[in-house]
């Protein structure tokens, strides 16, 4: 089973939201597909080697968020919905942008220089991409 | 179902002792073997280590196999074992009396054997109320342990014993009757003798007896 | 048999200079509880109580359904425990002491003690004396894991191990989760341990049990808020909060019970929220048992 999720102590944010993005990012870059079946709350507890209490939050948290299904008696699904992955890419960028624009508000900067700041940052970040290829 | 529990602690203490165990009655034996030349010196040397042999097992057992148990936090060990603090103590009682009694018993029938073959048979009492005395000192000594688990208290008991051999060999002999007994042809059990062997049994079944006792009195284990 | 694997009810003990007083707790099957506790808290003395140990003054005590200390040879055949004041024997070797605990428990497990000796590091043939205290440690732990005991005890599983040795001991205790029919107590001075892998934490101080309760709720109560309030503006202790430390404008704000409704609250009062952050069981710990000593909110 799966047992490359890694729960860091440096990490300050509590295990379960460490747990919720790691699956995150597995539905986002596609080793776990729609539909696919994942492993039980106890079974991810045991393999990460965490409390059931916690895989069983962050499981919780997820299928509120429409990420995966649990059924009773049948275990625990990727969601059915094909475009989960995309979703889940979409929501992350919205994070960050809120967060850059929470930023400006209380740093004082206007919303026209919050648009070139984020203009400048795309251009520099992929310049460097293309460099690094 | 729990008395193999206690059966394997018992062995458990006969396994952690055989080296102990083992050199005391080699010693005793030796000892025995010494009186066999029958010429004074060796008799002598071998009366003193026969002695020593029986007398240094008496006190080294309860010291290793009852204080040191607490000492060195084997305890805790143990009673993560299934078995009830009582019977804890049952295995420590038997292994204790059980580990120092039977090469007691080898070797004071041995040494009957010896000077029933080869010795005026007038010894015999003597011998007897001296290994029995032994037997006595060490049954204080152990439920001294037991009772206590105090290393002071088990150290006082033996520093008592011991002293008290010295003083009750004297007075023994200083009968008359007996010291002209020693080296008769015949086993003579006078009142007096019997009344000290009486005395020895008694002390060991009380030994025990208050050990038991005072043991299952207790309540908190650690 | 019933869902609980310890139920202790109103368990009092008196020492000359300390007294345990009024412990209760249960722990449910196919969970894990953790016991934390400043040093001389009673956590040690609690679980000698709870495994027959020491007999209580008072109250009632059930490991696995069995009374305790009457029933504990019964029930210690399905409960493994280990202390950090717990010997083996200097002179035998970790191979003998297997084979002892071996002829004890039917449900001794051969393979995966041998596994187990792999991952630690261990080999039969050595003596305990010739051992680290980390691999005494976890020669202790083989001796308990190796028979895959209904309950687990442990007091200071992983004190004084090394971060690798700690590791180890955490993953196969999370691994004994996987039967949920089985279930573990262990008290620690490790918080991030007892963050990690507990199911619910017990906290106790000065022999009385402080909080005891599902660890992620716990954790969910407890926040640390990061205030700037106006000039000459002393902050108000809302409900909730039981501390708050102010220099000049800045203040630190420490809620044990956390509504999400507490910033803007703080802002309505004209303070400034700059970060609202959880805190980790170690903040809570020290925060819980100053406020315990102090009985003091501000």
């Amino acid at each position: 089973m799966d047992s490359a999720f890694v729960i860091s102590q440096a990490d300050k944010r509590p295990i379960y939201l460490q747990i919720m993005e790691q699956i995150r990012q597995r539905v986002a870059v596609g080793d776990w597909v729609a539909e696919q079946a994942i492993p039980s709350i106890r079974q991810l507890a045991v393999d990460i080697g965490v409390s059931v209490i916690t895989v069983k939050r962050a499981y919780l948290e997820l299928e509120r968020e429409g990420i995966i299904v649990t059924h009773q008696g049948k275990g625990s699904f990727v969601s059915p919905d094909s475009e989960v992955g995309t979703r889940i890419r979409e929501e992350e960028l919205a994070r960050h942008l809120d967060q850059a624009a929470r930023s400006a508000a209380l740093l004082g900067i206007s919303q026209k220089d919050l648009e070139k700041r984020i203009r400048e940052s795309y251009e520099r970040v992929t310049d460097a991409e293309k460099e690094s290829v | 179902m729990n008395e193999s529990v206690i059966w394997r602690l018992i062995l458990k203490d006969v396994r952690l002792h055989r080296f102990q165990i083992i050199l005391s009655s080699a010693v005793g034996a030796g000892a025995l073997a010494l009186f066999q030349t029958k010429r004074e010196v060796p008799l002598v040397l071998g009366a003193t280590w026969f002695s020593v042999a029986l007398i240094v097992l008496g006190c080294m057992m309860p010291i290793s196999n009852v204080v040191n148990e607490r000492k060195n936090h084997h305890v805790a060990f143990l009673m993560s074992l299934p078995i009830s603090a009582r019977q804890y103590a049952m295995t420590k009682i038997a292994s204790t009396f059980g580990m120092f009694f039977v090469p007691w018993a080898l070797l004071a029938g041995g040494a009957l054997l010896v000077i029933g073959a080869g010795f005026p048979h007038g010894a015999i009492p003597i011998s007897t109320i001296i290994t029995g005395l032994i037997l006595t000192g060490f049954c204080v000594v152990a439920g001294t342990a037991v009772v206590s688990e105090s290393e002071a208290w088990t150290t006082v008991a033996i520093v008592l014993c011991n002293s008290s051999y010295g003083i009750a060999w004297y007075l023994i002999i200083r009968v008359p009757e007996t010291a002209r007994q020693v080296g008769g042809s015949v086993a003579v059990w006078s009142p007096r003798l019997l009344t000290i062997l009486g005395a020895e049994c008694a002390v060991v079944i009380l030994c025990l007896g208050l050990t038991l006792y005072l043991q299952s009195r207790k309540r908190d284990f650690i | 048999m019933n869902d609980y694997a310890i139920e202790l009810d109103g368990v009092c003990k008196s020492y000359r200079f300390f007294d345990l007083d009024n412990i209760s707790l249960q722990l449910a099957r196919g969970t894990i509880m953790g016991l934390i506790g400043p040093n001389g808290a009673g956590k040690s003395t609690t679980i000698r109580i709870l495994m027959g140990l020491v007999r209580q003054d008072r109250g009632e005590i059930r490991a696995l359904g069995r009374r305790m200390p009457e029933e504990q040879a019964s029930a210690k055949r399905d409960i493994g425990f280990a202390s950090d004041d717990m010997r083996l024997y200097d002179g035998m070797t970790v191979g003998w002491h297997m084979n002892f605990m071996k002829s004890i428990y039917q449900s001794w497990d051969g393979d995966y003690a041998q596994l187990l000796l792999k991952r630690f590091g261990l080999r039969a043939e050595q003596k305990i004396k010739g051992l680290s205290h980390g691999q005494r440690v976890k020669a202790t732990l083989l001796l308990v894991l190796a028979r895959r005991p209904k309950l687990l005890v442990l007091d200071e599983p992983t004190t004084g191990l090394d971060p690798v040795a700690r590791h180890e001991i955490l993953y196969e205790l999370t691994g004994v989760m996987a039967d949920e029919g089985r279930s573990i107590l262990f008290s620690s001075q490790n918080t991030q341990d007892v963050e990690q892998i507990s199911d619910r934490i017990t906290f106790i101080d000065r022999g009385r049990i402080i909080d005891s309760m599902d660890k992620e709720a716990y954790l969910e109560r407890w926040r640390r808020l990061r205030l700037e309030a106006p000039a000459g503006v002393a902050l108000p202790a809302l409900p909730g909060v039981i501390g708050i430390r102010q220099t000049g404008r800045l203040a630190v704000v420490i809620a044990n019970e956390f509504a999400p409704e507490l910033p803007s609250a703080y802002e309505s009062s004209g303070a400034r929220v700059h970060a609202v952050e959880n805190m980790t069981l170690e903040e809570i710990f020290v925060a819980n048992v100053e406020r315990s000593r102090e009985g003091v909110t501000v």
